[in-house]
């Protein structure tokens, strides 16, 4: 983020009560209360994909909470804060585990469920006034001071979003934040990092309810009254229409989207019936025709999209990062080569009644390349997904580096040191490629949600990053650190992805289909740069169909065909190998399909 | 007469620009091979083609302008597409697939299609051992065969095929080509979308080479194969048996 940027927000909050009349005074007290929510929705739904429908019962449970124990037991409001992010963390919690599991278009509505209980509960409670609320909140007092005035209240809102802003930020350009970003369970590949995508959904939906829990609590004490209407399904809604016409992958749209949407509401309300001559909720269907036109117009909202009407960074770039030299980063000791790393026995899988591997068993040595090819459908990646702990296996056994892995999920298989590539390069497209291959260095480091967004893990951030950089230099793209991943040709997508893996310190490496789609050129470019990991130590498995490019570079070839290993051997024996020439490669003499033809 | 032809077409995603002015032309019952790295613009000028992207410049379709004619009408000509990613409906049937891929003769009150099923049959007899299973549960191979049968089934004059071969194991590359170089017996159309630049001007009459969003080199398919340049590019120096 741009600190100037910053320094400019708050001068101009700084100034703004001398220039703002009164009425916009109260105006910007309530966009600041509504960026708060909204940052947060950036946070879960713009960058972790987790769209919410159910935030402003937090803000309800922060604001009753506060209200309650003021009032009935004339609790100092600063004490109810904690109180009431206790409560809120609680219910996030509670929410979270019944909600978060579920995927796709059911969360949102999941969120809807429970958005509309809460609002009951806080109509339905006698202690809470039920419909009538409650009232006669005591203001807010600091060091003597009532906080009590408007332009009081102005400051202390936006120095909690400024914050909030910022922690947003900060967050979004962490390890964490990458974790965030990765694409959750919506991609095989982030747990295939290592990412417990679980536990960062958990923990980014609590820190938003508790960002949440504290707009709630100046709500109470600026307004000094609370009822349940504002908690309700409708103020969600707006919120997320604010999150959608700012910009949900953009903080700063958070704020742009809040404003725009509460002082335009404002402007409707009175222009509408100005020029009408009538009265009603005309606004709202404004509002409905403006969200429309966005997501047709703009639909990464309003401030990405005028971002892109800015003087273009040049080639695609979406970062600028600055990777200083750092402590590297501990690493595994290299296995001995020759000694067995990963032994497969009688491993199987059925699906149903088919048998999609079937007692296939075979050992990779430290320090080799192996090729596992066959015909499509054979059962290779079955066989990845076993090896990777993806799908649990029927039957047999797997161990490496004499371990056994049996029973272990995709995580922990990757944290024993076993990394894979996907058939379709799966990279973050608007992350930079940089943090990409970061990404793949996850598990290396430790900080969490709390330390970047106070920028306590920087060291160990630079670390990471200049391990990237080392990975990206190492397959040959040290000069695009800062490009979109999804701007550069396929071939280079795959050596992102080998570089990330790279990054995670693998003892073995599995590659799905590394050469496909590639041409000649970047084929012996590959081919080149798996040789020099070979030679640095590294033993790779990998499935291609490129019968050119596997039997130039591996050292041993397992054949499997309708779920059974049918040949094993080295490149030579098995290209003469009659069952393989006869499942798999053909005979030579039909190399030509024209042949066929005529 | 030309089948398909192309002068200066031009196609953007907003601002920049994919292809810039591509002049292609594909003769009746030719097979005409395009290859090119990725990112080139090899599906988008695909997708221009059949109308599900907008262009400039012009495309002629047996002589005639076919700026203004939409998607389904392009269909009904005769003008048929099959992705790269096979596109198939995987949770009906292979019967089904099959059935569709008519749709738009039917449309037209053309119901009676069996003897078309039955050709496609013949040229891929795995579709009818798998009739009644779901697409969803075919191998690749198998989904390529269907995604050509269902192209077969409108009884195109015009096939584009993009990149048939992408992710087959060998033998079955080789069994696909054969079967795109055998249409060239019923009279149709090919244009063909390939990273296997070897096979893709093996069985090709004429052959372009689409880099950067232009058309760089262009030729006879054997003059091609023979292009130095080419060669190191997209073929290598050493023949292989796999392909």
């Amino acid at each position: 983020m741009s600190v100037r940027a910053l320094i400019v927000a708050a001068a101009l909050l700084l100034i703004g009560p001398w220039l703002l009349p009164p009425f916009y005074i109260t105006l910007a007290n309530y966009v600041g209360l509504a960026s708060i929510v909204v940052l947060g929705l950036v946070l879960l739904g713009g960058a972790g994909g987790l769209m919410s429908f159910g935030q402003a019962a937090f803000v309800g449970i922060g604001a009753y909470t506060t209200a309650y124990l003021s009032i009935a037991y004339n609790l100092s409001p600063w004490l109810s804060l904690f109180v009431g992010l206790a409560v809120t963390g609680g219910a996030a919690l509670l929410l979270g585990a019944l909600t978060l599991r579920l995927t796709g278009h059911y969360l949102p509505i999941g969120t809807l469920g429970w958005s509309v209980s809460i609002y009951y509960v806080f109509a339905n409670i006698e202690a809470l006034g039920k419909h009538d609320g409650l009232s006669d909140i005591p203001p807010l007092t600091a060091f003597g001071f009532s906080l009590q005035s408007s332009n009081a209240f102005f400051y202390l809102i936006w120095i909690v979003a400024l914050l909030a802003l910022v922690s947003i930020n900060n967050i979004l350009d962490s390890r964490f934040g990458r974790a965030v970003r990765s694409g959750g369970r919506t991609t095989p590949m982030a747990e295939a990092l290592g990412v417990n995508t679980a536990r960062v959904s958990m923990t980014i939906f609590i820190y938003c309810a508790l960002l949440a829990s504290v707009s709630g609590w100046l709500y109470a004490h600026f307004m000094r009254f609370v009822n349940p209407t504002p908690f309700g399904l409708g103020t969600s809604i707006e919120y997320f229409f604010m999150a959608v016409i700012g910009g949900a992958t953009s903080a700063w749209g958070a704020i742009v989207g809040a404003g725009f949407y509460i002082i335009g509401k404002q402007w409707l309300q009175t222009l509408i019936p100005a020029f009408t001559g009538r009265v009603g909720q005309y606004d709202v269907i404004v509002f409905g025709l403006i969200v429309i036109a966005i997501l047709h117009y703009a639909r990464q909202g309003l401030v990405p999209s005028l971002a892109l009407l800015l003087p273009r960074k040049a080639g695609g770039r979406v970062a600028h990062h600055v990777v200083g030299s750092a402590e590297p980063l501990a690493h595994r000791d290299k296995p001995q080569p020759g000694t067995k790393l990963l032994q497969i026995d009688r491993m199987e899988k059925r699906f149903g009644g088919l048998a999609a591997v079937n007692g296939v068993s075979f050992d990779i040595q430290a320090g080799e390349i192996m090729a596992l090819i066959g015909p499509n459908g054979a059962g290779k990646t079955t066989m990845f997904n076993l090896i990777t702990g993806v799908i649990p296996k029927t039957a047999g056994r797997i161990s490496f580096a004499g371990h056994s892995l049996d029973g272990l999920g995709s995580r922990q298989v990757m944290e024993r040191g076993i990394t894979r590539t996907f058939q379709h390069a799966l990279l973050r497209p608007h992350m930079s490629v940089l943090e990409n291959v970061a990404l793949g260095a996850h598990t290396r480091g430790r900080s969490g949600l709390i330390a970047a967004a106070l920028r306590l893990e920087r060291k160990e951030e630079a670390r990471l990053l200049a391990e990237a950089k080392k990975q990206l230099e190492r397959v040959g793209l040290g000069d695009q650190f800062d490009a979109a991943a999804d701007s550069l040709p396929l071939g280079k997508q795959r050596l992102i992805e080998i570089a990330r893996a790279l990054a995670s310190d693998p003892l073995l490496l599995l590659l799905d289909e590394p050469a496909a789609g590639l041409r000649y050129e970047e084929k012996v470019a590959l081919a080149k740069l798996l040789d020099n990991l070979r030679t640095e130590g590294m033993t790779l498995l990998l499935v291609e169909h490129d019968m050119d490019f596997v039997m130039n570079l591996v050292d041993r070839v397992v054949v499997m065909d309708f779920g059974e290993k049918i040949a094993e051997g080295k490149p030579d024996e098995i290209q003469t190998n009659p069952k393989v020439i006869e499942a798999y490669l053909g005979s030579v003499d039909e190399c030509s399909p024209l042949k066929h033809a005529v | 007469m030309l089948a398909l032809e192309t002068r200066g077409l031009t196609v953007g995603y907003g601002k920049a620009n994919v292809l810039h002015g591509i002049d292609v032309a594909v003769g009746e019952g030719a097979i005409v091979s395009l290859i090119g790295p990725n990112g080139a613009g090899k599906t988008t000028m695909l997708m221009a083609l059949m109308g599900l992207l907008k262009s400039g410049g012009e495309v002629r379709y047996f002589g005639e302008i076919i700026r203004n004619v939409d998607v389904e009408d392009r269909v009904a000509r005769g003008l048929c597409l099959v992705p790269e990613r096979r596109e198939l409906f995987g949770d009906m049937t292979v019967g089904d697939n099959l059935a569709l891929g008519r749709f738009s003769g039917w449309l037209k009150g053309d119901r009676d299609f069996k003897a078309t099923l039955d050709d496609v049959f013949q040229r891929f007899p795995r579709l009818l051992e798998r009739l009644s299973k779901n697409a969803s549960t075919l191998s690749g191979g198998e989904r390529q065969m269907l995604a050509l049968g269902r192209a077969l089934m409108s009884r195109p004059k015009v096939l584009m095929l993009d990149e048939p071969s992408l992710g087959l194991a060998p033998l079955m590359v080789r069994e696909i080509f054969r079967i795109i170089a055998d249409l060239r017996k019923t009279g149709v159309s090919i244009l063909l979308i390939e990273q296997n630049a070897r096979a893709a001007l093996e069985i090709a009459d004429y052959g372009y080479v689409l880099e950067n969003g232009a058309i760089t080199l262009e030729g006879p398919a054997q003059e091609l194969a023979g292009n130095p340049r080419i060669v190191d590019t997209y073929l290598g120096r050493r023949q292989s048996a796999a392909e």
